[in-house]
């Protein structure tokens, strides 16, 4: 039993933070308990980045850096971090040291749920940004998608993970299908690789992952094997020639069309 | 129609209205702040024009025009960065932009020519080169060198070698490659790639803008035909 685990005072708490995505068992009961969830791998606060430096180093990821200064800020009664296969060993140890800065309970969770939700917004035709919005809330409910929307023939692909940094997914066509760990998050299976590493060959992709993340391995290596992919790491905010390199790309393959 | 590329030492400028014209260049620092022109691209150009065709689209539409084959590699090598696209049978199969890591090579060539008085034209390729991966921090080799002894010469001709060596591996090392940007002019940065080196001067992204501005004059033609 999940709720075994859950430390008593959590039965009470009305606002915690995930990170990763933890176990649906544990959405489930955080949902049936009227809990409010706060996603803090996304950018929740105006708080400096720099605000994590006591924590962790600088040169780390993004996202991770990102649910420090959130922890740090927010009023919160826990935090679940997902540290199995569906998340990363650098979740792994921020846990760790969130257990030791942090005053409310840090409850390491490992999700290793296999049964399938679909991924039917990863394939609709959507803009890129509300798509990645509408996808990142759904890890906050158990329940099952009401809208299914058809999907729609796709021009461009993106595939990795929903960046800290948004703005880059402007520059995509509405016709882009997303693959990745995004798309198992859809699937609230975050631990299915072999989903993961899944891609169109027939469109162009550009294969992203945050800088300094493992996963920048996966997301080179598949651009390479892609016949048309393009490799991009992002740390904080997109650069400038990042987005100019998405551009080009996408003009120049002719994805937009 | 004038056309600009605001580098970040240096603008070329060319004006359509004037066929058979060749294109100015102006050094950055001289530039007007209320210069304005049709289409811009380059690093600076958003501040300069409505109408803005970013560095790797501007760069893949010039190789298009004056590049007959259907299979290369074209490296742009310009003050502050390094940009390459690759096609195969046609098509776009590779790019890269490297504005940070890679930052303020040509920028470095120039101003160590400045500062050493030396002659690119008259410095031979030299057996070594530095492992240079930033123009700034590759600086640091050449002081060692000197103060090993190396001639300033020498030194600065291993700098000049690594970061060709740094660019060529950038662009994926090929068997050949075609080279834009203002290093062109450098004889020795030139000679100094691991491979055959066609130079195409540093005009190629005004030419990939004569292709935008043929693009929107024809389109602005459907639209008056009702089209």
């Amino acid at each position: 039993m999940i709720q075994e685990s859950f430390p008593q005072e959590i039965n009470h708490a009305k606002q915690v933070g995930i990170v990763g995505i933890p176990p649906l068992a544990v959405i489930q009961t955080l949902n049936r308990q009227g809990v409010k969830i706060l996603d803090l791998d996304e950018p929740l606060i105006r708080a400096n980045i720099e605000n994590a430096t006591p924590y962790l180093p600088r040169v780390y990821c993004a996202i991770l850096r990102t649910a420090v200064i959130n922890a740090l800020e927010l009023e919160l009664d826990a935090v679940f971090i997902d540290v199995g296969p569906g998340k990363c060993d650098c979740a792994l140890h921020t846990a760790q040291i969130m257990k030791d800065f942090l005053a409310i309970p840090v409850i390491t969770t490992k999700n290793l749920d296999s049964s399938g939700y679909g991924f039917p917004l990863c394939e609709a035709k959507m803009d890129l940004v509300a798509k990645m919005q509408a996808i990142t809330n759904g890890v906050k409910s158990a329940a099952p998608y009401a809208i299914q929307p058809p999907a729609c023939r796709p021009t461009a692909g993106f595939w990795g993970v929903p960046p800290r940094d948004f703005s880059i997914l402007s520059l995509f066509p509405d016709t882009t299908h997303i693959y990745g760990w995004t798309r198992c998050m859809e699937n609230k299976t975050p631990a299915d690789h072999e989903l993961e590493a899944e891609y169109n060959p027939e469109i162009p992709t550009v294969f992203f992952a945050q800088s300094f993340c493992a996963k920048t391995a996966s997301a080179r290596y598949l651009a390479k094997k892609h016949p048309h992919g393009l490799y991009l790491d992002v740390d904080v905010h997109t650069t400038g020639s990042a987005k100019a390199k998405i551009q080009a790309f996408l003009e120049l393959s002719g994805a937009g069309r | 129609m004038i056309l600009g590329d605001f580098g970040t030492t240096y603008c070329k400028f060319l004006d359509l209205a004037k066929p058979g014209a060749l294109p100015t260049i102006v050094p950055s620092r001289e530039l007007w702040p209320d210069t304005r022109v049709d289409i811009a691209t380059g690093h600076n150009g958003q501040r300069f024009a409505d109408h803005y065709v970013n560095e790797l689209i501007a760069l893949a539409r010039g190789g298009e025009i004056l590049i007959p084959e259907k299979d290369y590699v074209l490296l742009d090598c310009g003050s502050r960065d390094i940009k390459f696209i690759k096609y195969k049978n046609g098509k776009l199969e590779d790019m890269g932009w490297n504005a940070e890591c890679g930052a303020s090579m040509g920028f470095t060539i120039e101003l160590l020519k400045k500062y050493y008085e030396l002659d690119y034209d008259d410095l031979q390729v030299p057996d070594h080169s530095f492992s240079v991966t930033c123009g700034v921090l590759g600086m640091s080799d050449i002081f060692d060198a000197v103060i090993s002894g190396v001639e300033v010469a020498e030194a600065v001709a291993r700098f000049v070698k690594g970061i060709a060596i740094n660019a060529y591996r950038f662009a994926g090392s090929p068997a050949a490659i075609y080279l834009s940007g203002g290093l062109c002019d450098n004889p020795l940065f030139v000679k100094s790639f691991p491979c055959q080196v066609t130079t195409l001067g540093r005009f190629v992204l005004l030419t990939g803008l004569s292709a935008e501005a043929q693009r929107i004059n024809q389109s602005n033609q459907d639209d008056n035909n009702g089209r």
